[in-house]
Order: structure tokens, then sequence, then C-alpha cells
């Protein structure tokens, strides 16, 4: 090979380097993307697969007192009263409140719990323990941190506590799985008193009780029915 | 036998790097360095203070607890910077009011370790809060009640501080708040320091000074 070949070969391969290094943050891109775009379609996808709630407009139009988060981002949370056609059955009212509690208020910035959370399941027990199971969002999406979790399992309990006597204590569960902490912080071991003795409880709400024979047996009825991926 | 000696637990580490912020802040970073100046100021107090981590490590909850269920006359304080929250406030959480669990033998089960404390753990919450409060308008003036992991597992009065938050515009905002908080973290803990009478015996009954 001559030096005129070599030179033109140098050339063709800085050309094909430097063409790989413009391109290389590109691809990355793309691959991010349709990484994010995959999760977000698996997220709507087990959405699609879950049983609406069913809601008629026979159910008569009742006040809900919902639990969201102040403006001022203080991590306080502020009852605001809205309009819905509530369920008399508890476990359908229960599910009701919750998806309107998941779905946001008008306000972004006033959100406690991730847009993309669902609600999976939601089971009450004889003695008024409720199961809520919820999407991995709930605990992958929400901001990492004591007081944003908090407020998260605050604004789930209080609103459930306004609106569904029913329920005494609430079991978080995620995606059908029992975990240790919601996102590296708050407690899921056990459960969160809701009413009854609760009512008197100091605010924050956020008190454990501990987990009885009938919350495991749920659990485990829970894990049956929600495959862990 | 009184308080000598304070746990330092920097949360997170190793791949959990915790709260993020928008200026690349990290709190598994943040925390290590707000610690090596909580350690300086107790160490100024008179205290002897062990970390839960000393670099990029991230040990269990069992493990961190453990740290200070090993020694006597401990408290734990478990470091973190929030995601949320008014930027330049800070927080003292405790654990809720649960009931102590002993089996047969009187032993409290380590899950339930936090329990017999609490009411240390309040007292001792409320103290370095009502420091914080002093020095952070906006902070609230007491200890709040949070169900946290890491607490829940340590066999000593257990308090967990938060400072809001990554979400700071520059990172030198939560720099300067550094040693205000370590400064409030030491002057609270040595106040509560003659709360703390230790029982000479293991299993003996805690006492809490008026």
């Amino acid at each position: 090979m001559n030096a005129k070949w070599r030179l033109w070969l140098a050339g063709i391969l800085l050309v094909a380097v430097i063409g790989a290094a413009l391109y290389f943050p590109a691809l990355r891109r793309q691959v991010y993307k349709a990484k994010t775009l995959t999760e977000k379609t698996a997220e709507q996808a087990r959405r699609e697969l879950l049983p609406p709630t069913p809601v008629t407009s026979s159910e008569p139009r009742v006040q809900a007192k919902m639990f969201w988060g102040s403006r001022s981002g203080d991590g306080t949370l502020v009852p605001v009263m809205i309009e819905l056609p509530l369920s008399s059955d508890a476990t359908l009212r229960a599910k009701e409140i919750l998806n309107t509690l998941l779905a946001g208020p008008v306000d972004p910035e006033a959100r406690t719990v991730p847009p993309d959370a669902a609600l999976l399941g939601f089971y009450i027990l004889p003695d008024g323990t409720a199961v809520a199971d919820f999407s991995e969002a709930l605990a992958n999406s929400i901001p990492s941190g004591i007081q944003s979790e908090q407020l998260a399992v605050d604004s789930i309990t209080r609103t459930l506590e306004a609106n569904v006597p029913q329920v005494q204590r609430l079991k978080i569960l995620i995606h059908g799985q029992e975990v240790d902490t919601l996102a590296g912080h708050l407690d899921l071991t056990q459960t969160f008193l809701v009413n009854g003795s609760a009512s008197a409880a100091p605010s924050p709400r956020s008190r454990l009780s501990s987990l009885t024979a009938p919350v495991q047996k749920a659990i485990e009825r829970v894990k049956g029915a929600t495959k862990p991926r | 036998m009184g308080l000598n000696i304070v746990v330092l637990d920097p949360a997170h580490g190793g791949i959990d790097l915790g709260a993020r912020g928008t200026e690349g802040i990290r709190e598994s970073e943040v925390v290590l360095q707000f610690a090596a100046q909580v350690r300086h100021a107790l160490e100024a107090q008179g205290f002897q203070v062990l970390q839960t981590r000393e670099g990029n490590e991230n040990p269990s909850f069992d493990d961190r607890s453990a740290r200070a269920n090993a020694q006597r006359g401990a408290v734990f304080i478990s470091l973190h910077i929030a995601s949320t929250g008014l930027a330049g406030t800070v927080r003292t959480y405790v654990m809720p009011e649960s009931p102590v669990v002993r089996d047969p033998s009187g032993l409290i089960p380590w899950d339930q370790a936090q329990a017999p404390f609490q009411t240390l753990s309040h007292k001792l919450g409320d103290m370095v809060q009502a420091e914080l409060a002093r020095r952070f308008k906006g902070s609230p003036d007491t200890a709040q009640l949070a169900p946290i992991r890491q607490l829940r597992t340590t066999a000593a009065p257990a308090i967990a501080v938060e400072v809001s938050s990554v979400s700071v515009e520059n990172r030198s905002e939560l720099d300067r708040m550094m040693p205000g908080v370590a400064d409030a973290i030491a002057k609270g803990v040595a106040a509560f320091r003659p709360s703390y009478v230790v029982p000479v015996m293991p299993g003996t009954p805690m006492t809490v000074q008026p």
C-alpha cells in the first residue's frame, strides 16, 4: 500500500470516528427516550387492565373532602371540598375516593402522589382494616424524602378518614407486595391508623399499629392475585 | 452512666443516591459532608462520635441501627436532605408512639427496638428542633412524628434531621446552612444530656429526668 492510499484510509477512518462521536449523544438520547416510553406504556397497560370502578349516574353526588398539599409547598395538607358521585358501599366508595385523590387536584403543584400512580386493588376486612394495593409508580416516582413520603401517606389516610368511616386502619402494598419503605424512608411494614382511636391523635397522622392476623391473610390474598413482575 | 456517644447516620450512599436536585446535587454526597460538620460540633461539646458510614457505602437499615444498638449511652441521629419543602428550613422527626412489645423472656424484638425509647427520642427531637427553629425561620418549633424505617430498629434515643432541600438553585445555599444545622444539633444534644440516665444493668428500664 503506497503513501497515497494510506492517507486516504486514515482520512476515511478519521471521518468515521468524528461521525460516530457526533452521532453517539443523539443515539443515547433516543435509547433513553425509548426506555421512558416503554416504562410509560407498561404503566398504561397495567391501568387499562384494571377493572373500572363502577360509578353510575344514579349514585348521589355528595361533598367529598380531599386532602392535597398546600400550594405554598410547606409540607402541610389542605382540605378541599369537591362534589362526587359516591357509592354507599364502603369498598367502592374508598376506591372512588382514592382514584380521585390519585387523579390529582386542579393545581399540579398541590399533588401529593405521582401522576402515574394507580390503585390496583382495595379491600376492607371485617375488623375495619383496609388493604390498598398501589402500582409501583407510587414508590418509584415519588420524590425521595421523609417529608414528601409522609405527605403522600397522610393525604391517603386523611382522605379515607374524612370520607370512608368504615376504614379504621390502612395497610399499603406496592404491586401486591409488602415493602419495607415507600421510597427509602417511610415504614410500610405496618398499618396506619385512619379512624377510631386515631381521631384523637396529634397531627401529623401517620401513626403505626401492629399487623393483625387478618391483615396478613389479606396480604397473602393480594399477593396471590397480583403476581410480581 | 450518662450520654457520651452520638451515632451519626449519613443516609443513603453507594448506588442509593437519595434525593437528587436539578443542579446535580446528590443527597448521599451532601449528607456525608454535613456529617463531618455535625461531628466537629458534637466533639467540641465533648461527645464521642461514631458514624454508620464514612465513605460512599450503603449499609442496610439494620446495620446502621446495629452501630447504635451495640453502644451503651448513645443517641442516634440520621441526617437527610429533602426533595421538597421550603428551602432554608429544617425538620426533626421522631417515631410515633407504638406499644412496647416484649417476648416471654422479657427481650424486645429487634424490629420494635425503638418502642421503649420513644419518650426520650421525642424529648431529644424537641430540644434539637427548638435550636433549629431559632436559626432557620419557617421551621417548626417542635419535632414532627413520622414512622421512619431507620428509627424503628434503633434501641437508643433516635431522631432524623431533614434539611430542605436538594431543589435549591445553587449547592452553596445548602452549604451555608450546614454550620447552623451542626451547631443546633450539637447544642440540642448537649441540652438533652442531663435527661438521659443510662441504666447500669442491661434490661433495667430507662429513666427520664424531668
